[in-house]
C-alpha cells in the first residue's frame, strides 16, 4: 500500500510537469495544427534561466531572500524569458511558412530545436546544472511536509503539484473568460472565418505561444528543483510531452491536462511495478496503439476535412 | 523538352497583329494569339541570352546519366589524388550519405511523408548485417547471400511501419515514426537480456563482424599499416550508382508519377483513383530497403555496430542534406550529402573551420548581391570596419586585442589582426555576444533597403568575432548549430532546396 | 537546371574541392616508417568526447592534458602539440575510428591520449595498431578490453586507470565485509562503463551470498523518484555506478526524502566532493585523494591556476599522467634514435617499459607485464563527512 502511495505521489509529481509542457503543444497545435518540436527546447532553457537566476541570487547555499520569494523570482523570470523565446520562434521560423506546405514548418521546428539545444550547449557546457534545491535552507524543502501513512510528502513536492495546478487554473481562466482567450478558441475551430469576423490572427498566435512558452519555462524551473537539467534534455521532454497531448486529445486544454497526469502515473506505475529498464518502451508501445486506434485522444474530436 | 527549333513553324509565328497586341498592353500581359505561344511567353524571356545562355541550354539537354557518369568518374579518380587514408575515408562516408539521403528523397520528397524513424531502418540494416555475420550467433554467411536478405529485412520493416500511415495524415505520422525510433533505440540499447537471451549485446554493441566477400575475394578494411581499405569506397561507390538508376527508373515510370500526385495532393489523388495505401507504404518500404542494404556496407567496413551509432542528431543531418539539395530531386539531395558531409568533416577542426566560415559568408554575400557595387560596399565596408573598431579595441585597452586564436595558420593570424581576440573572456562575454549576433540577424530579416545593408556591415563583424572567440573552440557543438540554422534558413528562404522544383501550394 | 543552381554547384564543387585539398595537404605521408625528427613539433592527440552528453569527461581531460603538455613538454625537452579530437558519445563508438584514419594519415602524430570510451577503443584499436601508434587511454574501463580470450583492445592499447574488474570486487568486498551488507541493490545505466562495472560487483556479491537485486535506468534520467521506490526499505546499499556525480547527489537525497536507510554507493564516476556530499554515502576512486598527496600539491595548484573556475574532478589527472607516460616514451624513443623516431612503433616499445617513480596519482607507476594494466594498482574508498569532505577508509 505504502509503495502505491508513494508511486502517485511520484506519478503526480511528474504528471503535473509533463502536463504544462503538453498545455504548449495543445495551445500552438490547436490554432496553426503546427507540432512545435522546439517546444522541449524551450522547457530546458526555461531551467537553464532559473539557473541563471538562482546564482544570481546567491545560489542555494546562500540566498539573498527568502525562500518563497526565492522561488518565485526563479520562476518568474524563466516563464518572461520562455515567452520571449518563444514569441520569437514563432516571428522567425513559423509565420514565413504559415501557408507552406505542411511539412515545411515542421521541418523548420526541427531545425530550431536542434539549433537552441546545441546553442545552449556551446554557450554554458554540457554538464548537468544542479539547482540543489535540497540546500535552501537547510534541507526544509525535502525534510518538512505531512505523512500519508508511512509515506512522506515533503514541501517541495507539494509546492511543485500547487503550482503546476494553479498555473493551469490561471491558464484556463484566461482562455475561457478573457477575450483574447475566446479568439483563440474561435481561431482553433476555424481561422478563416474569425479573420472574417475581425480578429486579428497574428496577436492571437502571438498571445498562444506566449502562453504555452511561459508555461513551458515555469515548467522547466519546476522539473529542474528536483533533478538535474542538462542542455540535451529537451529532446526527451519535448517527446514526453506531446505524448502527453496526444494522449490527451492534441488541440484540447482539458486534454493536455488530463494526458499529462495519465502519462505520469503510467511511467511511474510501469516503472514501480514492472521494470525501470522496459517501462520507456512499454509507454511508446502504448501510445503507438493508442495513435492507431484513437488519434484524437481522449478528449479531441476527430478530424473531419470536407473537401 | 524540345527547343523552339522543334516546333512547327505556324506555331512558332504569331498571328498577324498579335506582336502590336501584346506589346500595346505590356510585355507581361499578352492579349491576342495562339495559346500554345502566348503561354510560352515567359519562358522566352527567361531565356538569358550570350554566352552564359547557351551554356545554360546546352547544359540543360545533358541526359542525368552522363551527370552521373561524371560524378562517378571523379570519385573513382578521388584515390588517385589524395593518397591519404583519412580523405578516402571521408569519402566513403560521403557516399553512405549519399545513399541514406537518396532513400530519404523517396519517402519525403516522392512520397510527402514526414518519415522521423528513417535512421531506425539504417540500424535495422546494420544490426541484421551484425547478426547475420558474425559470432553473436555464429552464423557467417557469404555477402552476396546477406545483402538481399537485409535489403528484404529492410522492405518489409518499413511497409510495416508504413501500415498507420494509412489511417494518420502529416504530424501524427511523424509521432509514430518518431516513437518506432525510439522503440528501436530502446531494444538495441537493452537487448542484451531479453528472457536472458543477448540478441543485440546491449551497449557493448557486436563487435567482430565479416568483412564483405565477394566470390570468394576477401575485402579487407583496412591495409596492413591501418589505413582505410579503399576497395570499399568502390564498392560502396558500385551499390550507389546501382540505387541511383534504379531508383531513377522508378521514378520514370507510372509508380513515380503516381508518387508526386500524391505528394502534391492526396486528397485529388484519391480521388482520381490512385492506390494511395499502396503508394505509400511502397515508398516506405523502399526508402527502408535501401536505408537497411547502405547499413550493411556501412557496418562491414567499421566491423562493429553500436546502439549509439544511431541517434537523433545523425537524422537531423541526413534530413538537411535532403532540404539542402531539394526534395524530390536526386541530383540535389547527392549534392546536399556531398555539401554537408564535407562540411561536417570539415568543422572537425578549428583552422579548417575558420575558413570554412569566411568563405561560406563570401558565397552567401555572392548569392545574395551577385555583382554589383553594393557587394563591393559591403565588403570594403566590413573590412574597413573592423580594422577600424580593432584599432579603437587596443588603444582602450591592450588586453582586448592581445589574445590569440586558435589553431592559427596563415588565415588565423590575418583573422587575428581584424577581429578583436581579448585575451581572456569575461564568463558573460560569450552569450551575450552570440545572442547579440542572433538577435541582430534576425532583425536584419526585418528591414529592407539600404538600411539591412548598412545593418550588415556590424552584424558581418560581430559573427567574425563569436566565431573566433566562441565558436571555433567547440567545432562539435558548432557543427550542429551549422546544421540546424540551414534547415530553417532553407525552409524560409528556399525551401525547394538548391536543385529542387518550386511547389506552389493551392489552398 | 537553372543558372543559379549551376552556379551554386560549380561554387559548392570548387569550394569542396578546395577544403579536401587543404585536409588532404595537411595530412603528408602515408606509411608508418618515415621517420619524424624531434626537434619539430610532435603531435599528442587526445581522442574522447569533448562535446555532447559525455563532454564532461572530455572537457576535464583536456584541461589537465593541455597542463601536461605546458608543463611536461619543457621538462622533457619537445615540442609537443596536442591536437584535440572529438569523439562525441551521440555519434557512437564508430566515430574513432574515422578519426583515428586522419591521426594514422599524420605523420607528426605520435601517440594518442585516449580513446577515451571504451567502445572506441573496441573500434579504433586494431587500426591504430596496425599503423604502430600507442593508445594511452585514461578512461576505458572495460575488463574485456585487456583480459580474457576475445579481447577488444590490440597490444599497443594501455590504460592508466584500472579497470573494472579491480573497481568492482573491491566495492563488493568492501560492502559485505566492512559495511555488513546483506541486501544490496546494483544499478546500470544501459552504457558500457556502468554495465561492466554493475556486473563486475554483482558477480562478486552474489559469491558472498548477499542478496542482490539489479536495476537498470537509461542514462539521461535525472529524477529517479520511482527508482528509489524500488529501493526495498530494508536494504543496506545501493551500488550507483554512475558518470554524473550530481546524479548520485539527487539520487541520495531522493533516498532521504522517501525514507529509505539504504547508503549510496558510487564508483569513481561520482567522485567530486564538489557535486556529491550527501553525509553517510561512499565513493570508490583509483587514487587516494590527490589534494592529499604532498607530491602533487604543486601540480594541482599549477592546473588550478590555469583553470580557476573547473572544479577538481577524478577524470582530469589521469589525462595528466597518461601525458607523461606518452612524453617520457616519446623522449626515450628519440634518444635512442638519435634524435628522430624512425618508427611510431619504438613509441610504444618504451611505453611497455615505463618506470615512474612518482606519479600525480601517488607512488610509482608501471604497466604490469601480463596486460597493458597498471600493476598493482588499487582502488580506494572513501566516506563523506557530514561536512561533505571525504575520508579515505579503505
Amino acid at each position: 500500500m505504502d509503495t502505491f502511495t508513494q508511486l502517485t505521489l511520484n506519478g503526480l509529481t511528474l504528471g503535473s510537469v509533463y502536463a504544462l509542457i503538453a498545455l504548449g503543444y495543445s495551445l500552438v497545435y490547436g490554432i496553426l495544427k503546427l507540432l512545435n518540436f522546439a517546444h522541449g527546447d524551450v522547457f530546458m532553457v526555461g531551467s537553464f534561466i532559473g539557473f541563471g537566476t538562482l546564482q544570481l541570487l546567491g545560489g542555494s547555499t546562500d540566498p539573498v531572500v527568502p525562500i518563497w520569494l526565492l522561488l518565485t523570482l526563479i520562476t518568474l523570470t524563466a516563464m518572461a524569458g520562455c515567452a520571449v523565446l518563444g514569441v520569437a520562434i514563432e516571428r522567425f521560423a513559423y509565420r514565413p511558412l504559415r501557408d507552406a506546405p505542411r511539412i515545411a514548418p515542421l521541418i523548420s521546428a526541427l531545425g530550431v530545436s536542434f539549433f537552441l539545444a546545441y546553442s545552449m550547449q556551446l554557450l554554458f557546457g554540457a554538464e548537468q546544472r544542479d539547482y540543489d534545491a535540497f540546500s535552501l535552507g537547510n534541507g526544509v524543502l525535502f525534510l518538512e511536509g505531512f505523512n500519508i501513512g508511512n509515506v512522506r510528502v515533503p514541501l517541495l513536492r507539494i509546492v511543485i503539484i500547487v503550482s503546476a495546478f494553479v498555473l493551469m487554473a490561471v491558464l484556463w481562466v484566461l482562455v475561457t473568460r478573457t477575450r483574447t482567450g475566446k479568439a483563440m478558441q474561435a481561431t482553433s475551430i476555424d481561422r478563416e472565418a474569425a479573420a472574417m469576423m475581425g480578429i486579428d490572427i497574428d496577436r492571437v498566435i502571438v498571445f498562444a505561444f506566449v502562453l504555452g512558452s511561459a508555461l513551458a519555462g515555469a515548467a522547466g524551473v519546476l522539473f529542474a528543483l528536483r533533478a538535474p537539467t542538462f542542455a540535451s534534455i529537451g529532446f526527451l521532454a519535448g517527446l514526453k510531452g506531446f505524448t502527453a497531448a496526444v494522449i490527451g486529445g492534441i488541440g484540447s486544454i482539458p486534454g493536455a491536462m488530463a494526458g499529462g497526469l495519465i502519462l505520469g502515473f503510467a511511467e511511474a506505475y510501469t516503472q514501480g511495478y514492472i521494470s525501470t529498464k522496459w517501462s520507456d518502451l512499454l509507454v511508446f508501445v502504448i501510445l503507438i496503439l493508442f495513435m492507431l486506434f484513437r488519434p484524437q485522444g481522449l478528449f479531441g474530436k476527430a478530424d473531419i476535412r470536407k473537401v | 523538352m524540345s527547343g523552339p527549333s522543334d516546333w512547327d513553324d505556324s506555331l512558332t509565328t504569331p498571328l498577324e497583329g498579335a506582336a502590336e497586341a501584346s506589346a500595346a498592353e505590356g510585355p507581361t500581359s499578352p492579349a491576342v494569339g495562339r495559346d500554345e505561344w502566348v503561354a510560352r511567353h515567359g519562358e522566352r524571356r527567361a531565356i538569358r541570352g550570350g554566352l552564359l545562355g547557351t551554356l545554360e541550354q546546352r547544359l540543360a539537354v545533358v541526359p542525368w546519366w552522363a551527370w552521373l557518369t561524371l560524378f562517378a568518374g571523379i570519385v573513382c579518380l578521388l584515390p588517385v589524388g589524395f593518397e591519404s587514408g583519412y580523405v578516402r575515408r571521408v569519402a566513403f562516408d560521403t557516399v553512405v550519405f549519399m545513399l541514406l539521403a537518396l532513400a530519404l528523397n523517396i519517402v519525403v520528397g516522392w512520397g510527402g511523408l514526414l518519415d522521423l524513424g528513417f535512421v531506425a531502418f539504417f540500424g535495422i540494416g546494420a544490426y541484421t548485417y551484425a547478426l547475420l555475420s558474425s559470432d553473436q550467433y555464429d552464423i557467417h554467411l557469404p555477402t552476396l547471400v546477406v545483402i538481399p536478405i537485409v535489403a528484404v529485412v529492410g522492405g518489409i520493416v518499413g511497409w510495416l511501419v508504413g501500415l498507420p500511415s494509412r489511417r494518420l495524415t502529416g504530424d501524427y505520422l511523424a509521432i509514430v515514426t518518431l516513437f518506432f525510433f525510439q522503440v528501436f533505440l530502446t531494444f538495441t540499447n537493452n537487448g542484451d537480456n531479453v528472457f536472458g537471451e543477448s540478441i543485440t549485446n546491449g551497449p557493448n554493441g557486436i563487435l567482430n563482424i565479416d568483412e564483405f566477400k565477394i566470390f570468394g575475394w576477401d575485402i579487407s578494411r583496412s591495409t596492413s599499416e591501418g589505413l582505410f581499405g579503399v576497395e570499399y569506397l568502390y564498392v560502396a561507390l558500385g551499390l550507389f550508382v546501382l540505387v541511383y538508376v534504379g531508383l531513377h527508373l522508378l521514378n520514370d515510370s507510372r509508380t513515380g508519377r503516381a508518387w508526386r500526385s500524391l505528394r502534391e495532393d492526396p486528397l485529388a489523388a484519391e480521388l482520381m483513383g490512385m492506390p494511395v495505401n499502396r503508394l505509400k507504404l511502397m515508398a516506405f518500404a523502399f526508402g527502408a530497403s535501401v536505408a537497411a542494404t547502405t547499413g550493411t556496407v556501412a557496418t562491414a567496413l567499421n566491423g562493429s555496430v553500436f546502439p549509439q551509432n544511431f541517434e537523433f542528431p545523425l537524422l537531423i543531418t541526413i534530413y538537411t542534406m535532403v532540404i539542402l539539395g531539394g526534395a524530390g530531386s536526386q541530383a540535389g539531395v547527392v549534392l546536399g550529402a556531398v555539401i554537408v558531409s564535407v562540411l561536417l568533416e570539415v568543422l572537425r577542426d578549428p583552422g579548417d573551420a575558420r575558413g570554412v566560415f569566411y568563405v561560406a559568408i563570401l558565397l552567401a554575400l555572392v548569392a545574395v548581391f551577385r555583382a554589383s557595387w553594393q557587394l563591393v560596399a559591403v565588403l570594403g565596408g566590413t573590412v574597413v570596419f573592423g580594422i577600424a573598431a580593432h584599432l579603437v579595441a587596443g588603444g582602450i585597452d591592450d588586453r582586448w586585442t592581445s589574445g590569440s586564436v586558435e589553431a592559427s595558420g596563415r588565415l588565423g593570424e590575418w583573422a587575428s589582426d581584424w577581429v578583436i581576440v581579448p585575451a581572456s573572456l569575461a564568463g558573460w562575454v560569450p552569450a551575450v555576444s552570440y545572442i547579440g549576433l542572433v538577435a541582430l540577424a534576425l532583425v536584419l530579416t526585418l528591414v529592407h533597403g539600404w538600411l539591412r545593408t548598412a545593418l550588415l556591415v556590424p552584424t558581418l563583424y560581430l559573427a567574425a568575432f563569436v566565431w573566433e572567440n566562441v565558436m571555433v573552440a567547440h567545432p562539435e557543438s558548432t557543427r550542429y548549430i551549422v546544421l540546424g540554422a540551414v534547415l530553417v534558413a532553407m525552409m524560409v528562404a528556399r525551401p525547394q532546396g538548391l536543385l529542387g522544383e518550386k511547389r506552389v501550394e493551392i489552398v | 537546371m537553372k543558372v543559379r543552381g549551376l552556379a551554386v554547384l560549380a561554387l559548392a564543387a570548387l569550394g569542396a574541392a578546395a577544403l579536401a585539398a587543404t585536409a588532404g595537404a595537411g595530412s603528408s605521408g602515408v606509411t608508418s616508417s618515415q621517420a619524424v625528427s624531434c626537434k619539430s613539433a610532435l603531435k599528442l592527440a587526445l581522442v574522447t568526447p569533448l562535446t555532447g552528453g559525455g563532454g564532461f569527461i572530455g572537457q576535464e581531460q583536456l584541461s589537465w592534458a593541455k597542463y601536461g603538455v605546458k608543463n611536461l613538454s619543457k621538462k622533457y625537452g619537445l615540442k609537443v602539440q596536442l591536437v584535440q579530437v572529438d569523439t562525441p558519445v551521440e555519434k557512437g563508438p564508430g566515430e574513432a575510428l574515422v578519426v583515428s584514419q586522419k591521426l594514422i594519415s599524420d605523420q607528426k602524430v605520435v601517440a594518442v591520449i585516449g580513446p577515451a570510451t571504451s567502445g572506441g577503443v573496441a573500434s579504433a584499436s586494431q587500426a591504430l595498431t596496425a599503423a604502430g601508434i600507442a593508445q594511452i587511454s585514461p578512461s576505458a574501463t572495460r575488463t574485456s578490453l585487456t583480459k580474457g580470450a576475445n579481447r577488444e583492445a590490440t597490444s599497443s592499447f594501455f590504460r592508466v586507470v584500472p579497470g573494472d574488474y579491480v573497481q568492482g570486487p573491491t566495492d563488493a568486498t568492501y560492502m559485505v565485509d566492512k559495511l555488513n551488507a546483506k541486501k544490496v541493490v546494483v544499478i546500470d545505466f544501459q552504457e558500457p562503463y556502468s554495465v561492466g562495472l554493475a556486473d563486475a560487483a554483482e558477480v562478486v556479491l552474489k559469491k558472498k551470498g548477499v542478496s542482490v537485486s539489479r536495476q537498470s535506468t537509461s542514462v539521461n534520467t535525472t529524477d529517479f523518484s520511482s527508482l528509489v521506490t524500488r529501493v526495498p526499505g530494508d536494504a543496506d546499499v545501493v551500488f550507483f555506478p554512475s558518470q554524473q556525480p550530481s546524479d548520485a547527489q539527487t539520487f541520495a537525497q531522493q533516498l532521504l526524502e522517501q525514507g529509505k536507510k539504504a547508503k549510496v554507493f558510487g564508483g569513481d564516476g561520482t567522485n567530486s566532493p564538489d557535486q556529491f556530499k550527501v553525509a553517510g554515502s561512499y565513493v570508490s576512486n583509483f587514487a587516494p585523494d590527490i589534494s592529499g598527496i604532498a607530491s602533487s600539491k604543486a601540480l594541482i595548484d599549477g592546473w588550478k591556476k590555469d583553470n580557476p573556475k573547473a572544479t577538481l574532478g577524478s577524470f582530469g589527472p589521469p589525462a595528466y599522467l597518461a601525458v607523461e607516460v606518452a612524453l617520457n616514451a616519446i623522449k626515450k624513443a628519440c634518444d635512442a634514435g638519435k634524435g628522430q623516431i624512425k618508427n611510431r612503433k619504438d613509441v610504444v616499445k618504451h611505453v611497455k617499459k615505463i618506470n615512474l617513480k612518482t606519479s600525480i596519482l601517488g607512488g610509482p607507476f608501471r604497466f604490469s607485464t601480463k596486460s597493458n594494466d597498471p600493476l598493482n594498482a588499487k582502488f580506494y574508498i572513501f566516506q563523506i563527512q557530514s561536512n561533505g569532505t571525504y575520508k579515505l577508509v579503505s
